[in-house]
């Protein structure tokens, strides 16, 4: 086995690290990536992690729960370790400045150092991006957009969380933890890898073209030229006053090809304008979305998966945590988990996913041969 | 003016893709998220310099 999972339960950071450890013990790990409760003092997890694998490259973030091999767990911590077959080569760089493209370049140009070849040129089938972005810093979209715009590597991740706190969100590296940041590691996997980005939503031919709109705050004012919470309650056929309550089974998306980039509502302001968890630009034509089912779905995307590589060691699972909710409010966690009881998986709850873009309700997944 | 946008997102997808099908799809993508739907632009369409510039820091990040 070249990529091993752990997971721990237990209740102070030292047990915990302490019980992983002993998991991991036997394996040689370059690399050990890990996400953890929010419930653990970020800067002790992550200095206790770091000295517990004092010879690995060690990075992972808070969460708004974990996913292990087969279940969905709460106030737990989980890892997954690659040894150097699976990862020939990693590199993490922490981007503490958001605003600009500067944090960015600056990691870029540390990945170039270190691999020796420019980003530019790099082979996106050989080397793998993965982003882990504090989950309230809302600065998502412009971060991933300037990755897209300097490369073609693939950086696929998710928003840490905080246990629907949402008070402050921590990422973890060089034993250190970071608020108001990203991580960014580039890997050299030793093998195939593959992406699912998987939603449960079909699309009801209903278009909101936004004709008003703040991008950067997130904010719809106008779609079709009409206040945003009207023309939503119009389009899924109920009143503003409970237009709200169908925001988790009826987003909306903006399709690609007919696969949709899921965008979700927030909040219906005084004003009538609608909050979303991502930025809507001026003139994108959004699609309403109706829920499907997230099991079947999820099942269909690895089996897919499988089926293009031929087989599968591991899924690093970033799920949204609407979907999280949407699968407690169903009870099918459980069935959830089961999904990938056959391939070692470590994910989280997320605060928002990225794969391309910036994107809500999905599953965005990287998946190694 | 017109057809600028075309042409560009045309040197987009050529210079970055190189004729890879998988990496064309992820460019038209990162295109549409960014708000520029290459379905929606002709060789009559209008110069729009906001979408110009969107198009140019794709290919201007490359070099």
């Amino acid at each position: 086995m070249n990529i091993v999972t752990a997971c721990s339960t237990k209740n102070t950071v030292d047990e915990v690290v302490k019980d992983i450890n002993e998991q991991l013990v036997l394996f040689d790990a370059k690399l050990v990536l890990y996400f953890a409760s929010s419930k653990f003092e970020p800067d002790y997890i992550s200095r206790k992690m770091q000295e517990s694998f004092p010879g690995s490259a060690v990075f992972g973030c808070s969460t708004a729960g974990e996913i292990i091999t087969g279940k969905m767990l709460d106030d737990s911590v989980v890892a997954m370790a690659f040894n150097a077959e699976a990862i020939n080569d990693v590199k993490i760089e922490v981007v503490e400045d958001l605003k600009g493209d500067g944090g960015v370049k600056k990691a870029f140009a540390s990945f170039e150092k270190h691999f020796g070849t420019s980003l530019s040129e790099m082979d996106s089938q050989k080397y793998v991006g993965i982003i882990l972005v504090d989950g309230l810093s809302g600065a998502e979209e412009g971060l991933i957009e300037t990755i897209g715009d300097l490369t073609n590597v693939v950086f696929i991740g998710g928003s840490a969380g905080d246990d629907l706190k949402f008070t402050d969100t921590h990422l973890y590296a060089n034993g250190k933890s970071y608020s108001n940041s990203a991580i960014l590691a580039l890997l050299k996997p030793g093998t195939e890898f593959t992406f699912i980005k998987t939603q449960s939503f079909c699309d009801l031919g209903k278009t909101l073209e936004v004709t008003k709109a703040d991008e950067v705050k997130r904010i719809v004012y106008e779609f079709n030229g009409k206040p945003a919470a009207v023309a939503y309650a119009e389009a899924v056929g109920t009143s503003v006053e409970d237009a709200a309550k169908r925001f988790m089974h009826n987003p909306v998306g903006l399709l690609v090809e007919d696969e949709p980039y899921v965008r979700s509502p927030q909040q219906i302001k005084e004003n009538g304008s609608m909050a979303f968890y991502c930025g809507v630009g001026e003139g994108m034509e959004l699609t309403l979305l109706e829920s499907t089912n997230i099991i079947e779905d999820t099942r269909n995307a690895i089996k897919q998966a499988v089926e293009e590589l031929g087989k599968v060691s591991a899924i690093i699972n970033f799920n949204c945590i609407l979907r999280t909710l949407e699968l407690k409010q169903k009870n099918l966690t459980k069935e959830y988990g089961e999904v990938f009881s056959a391939i070692p998986t470590v994910g989280f709850s997320t605060y928002g996913e990225q794969y391309i873009g910036h994107i809500n309700q999905t599953a965005t997944m990287l998946v190694f041969k | 003016m017109a057809g600028r946008i075309r042409r560009m997102i045309d040197s987009v997808i050529q210079q970055r893709a190189a004729g890879n099908p998988m990496l064309e799809k992820i460019l038209k993508t990162k295109m549409i998220l960014k708000g520029v739907n290459p379905n929606k632009f002709t060789l009559e369409s209008d110069d729009d310099p906001v979408v110009l510039e969107k198009l140019e820091r794709m290919l201007r990040e490359l070099k």
